[in-house]
């Protein structure tokens, strides 16, 4: 008897723990730059990507800028995912550690207004509604349309250095 | 005085630099042979009484205006990233031109004619270093169109194939040239970073080439002839194959056809760089690599005849017993 009282209180006491841990992982998952979707949408005009994009944020504002950085993180380390409309995008920066081996001008290039915001249109007209903006907790989970600048952004990284151009060594 | 010095050392840094580039493989785009057949642009030649096909690239050109604007749409994007394509189309004309110039002219005092062995006749074809095989289809789905496309670009000397692209366009209501444009734009990043991959892999690891060795009938040995080296006797194969392990990048080849007649080494990585007879660093094709086996062969104690015939950047035929 006294065993099964003191399971049950070990239980109610680890209970509460794992929930809150949970709560935490997820909430930390929301800043994660590896959490967030995006999905091509369709072959944009000459040298532009059309990509909708998914960004967390306290607010619905933060939750947009954080969307446009993800677009533009997806285009330089993770690649776009190919539609059936459009054929996957291959990653600017195709290097493992290519955001660790140049974190001081990727932090930079990402700070609140940084040069990221150059190469995204927002194509997006006002605060997304719907399905595009839905209150989680802690703060909002906002999908919105935006056009790339993609060749302009390669252009860049070829420009700082951080990746090779095709005629390179030639 | 000093600054003078200064000037002189940036220009010979400069002069440097300059030689030391690499060589720039040549790339160029071709409707796929299935393209041709399926569309009719072949010409038909009878072999031993079998009628064969071949993809006759100048009609397909001339006729299909659709490749002309997948070309063009490929050319431009290639060209923005500092790598121009060959035209097929113009390097076809260039040559016709060629041969009608080459028969007219003549020597203005000793009246003679340009000399041309039929081996000669047959390399002056249209060829590149990198070959892009493009294929596509139209497809009808009630009123709209729908473009499937095809791009492979292939290695001409070790028909790798270094980048594959498939992929179904968006259905739509647009001009054929809308779609096909838009075809190319879907394709254009990944067909670019399969490139670069293969170039990336190129200045790691080498150049791949192919080298090919041949014996004339006339020629009194064999690659399996017993010869002196290092104060040993070995066979002529074995001497030429530890040569190619002592001068590729990482000892990297494969000796793929080893009998008395032939030698094929196959995957041969070539440093991109090497010197040239003034002894200044120049990047490096399959004719310098080989250069200085020809120079062994031809001295003592072998003194054999030995023919270099270079077939683009990436191949070589070496011939044993006459030039």
């Amino acid at each position: 008897m006294r065993r099964v009282i003191i399971c049950i209180i070990v239980s109610l006491l680890i209970f509460p723990t794992t929930l809150l841990g949970g709560n935490k992982d997820r909430r930390k998952s929301y800043e994660n730059w590896e959490n967030y979707e995006i999905v091509t949408i369709k072959v944009g005009t000459e040298g532009t990507k059309f990509v909708k994009v998914w960004g967390y944020g306290r607010t619905v504002d933060k939750a947009v800028m954080q969307a446009k950085k993800n677009a533009i993180h997806a285009c330089l380390f993770r690649g776009l995912p190919g539609s059936t409309s459009a054929m996957a995008t291959p990653a600017i920066c195709s290097g493992a550690n290519a955001f660790a081996e140049n974190e001081d001008y990727f932090i930079n290039f990402f700070s609140a207004g940084g040069p990221y915001l150059a190469y995204c249109n927002m194509t997006t007209d006002g605060i997304p509604a719907g399905q595009d903006n839905l209150k989680v907790k802690g703060g909002y989970k906002v999908g919105i349309y935006v056009q790339i600048l993609y060749d302009n952004l390669k252009a860049k990284m070829q420009a700082d250095g951080l990746v090779k151009k095709l005629s390179s060594g030639f | 005085m000093k600054r003078l010095w200064i000037v002189l050392v940036m220009a010979v840094v400069t002069v440097t630099a300059a030689w030391s580039q690499a060589k720039k493989p040549t790339i160029m785009v071709v409707p796929s042979d299935a393209f041709c057949l399926r569309k009719g642009y072949t010409t038909s030649v009878n072999l031993n009484g079998e009628k064969k096909f071949f993809p006759d690239y100048k009609t397909a050109f001339q006729k299909d205006a659709d490749m002309r604007t997948l070309v063009s749409a490929m050319a431009d994007f290639m060209a923005r990233n500092e790598f121009p394509i060959q035209s097929c189309e113009q390097q076809i004309q260039k040559i016709e031109e060629e041969s009608a110039e080459m028969l007219a002219m003549t020597g203005k005092y000793t009246g003679g004619e340009i000399e041309e062995t039929p081996s000669e006749k047959l390399s002056r074809v249209a060829s590149a270093d990198i070959l892009l095989n493009l294929d596509y289809q139209v497809e009808r789905i009630g009123p709209k169109k729908r473009v499937s496309f095809n791009l492979q670009a292939i290695d001409a000397y070790t028909s790798k194939i270094i980048s594959g692209n498939t992929g179904v366009g968006s259905e739509a209501n647009a001009s054929l040239t809308t779609l096909l444009e838009e075809a190319v734009l879907s394709f254009k990043d990944n067909f670019l970073d399969g490139l670069q991959r293969y170039f990336d892999d190129m200045f790691i690891n080498g150049r791949e080439i192919t080298v090919v060795l041949y014996r004339y009938n006339t020629c009194d040995i064999d690659f399996e002839t017993e010869m002196p080296y290092n104060d040993q006797e070995a066979e002529l194969s074995d001497i030429i194959e530890a040569w190619f392990s002592d001068n590729t990048v990482s000892g990297r080849f494969t000796l793929e056809a080893r009998t008395p007649n032939r030698l094929k080494f196959t995957q041969v990585r070539i440093p991109m760089m090497g010197r040239n007879l003034n002894g200044k660093e120049v990047g490096m094709d399959a004719r310098t690599f080989i250069r200085p086996l020809v120079r062994m062969l031809r001295r003592d104690p072998y003194n054999l005849e030995v023919g270099l015939v270079q077939k683009g950047l990436g191949e070589v035929w070496l011939t044993l017993g006459d030039l």
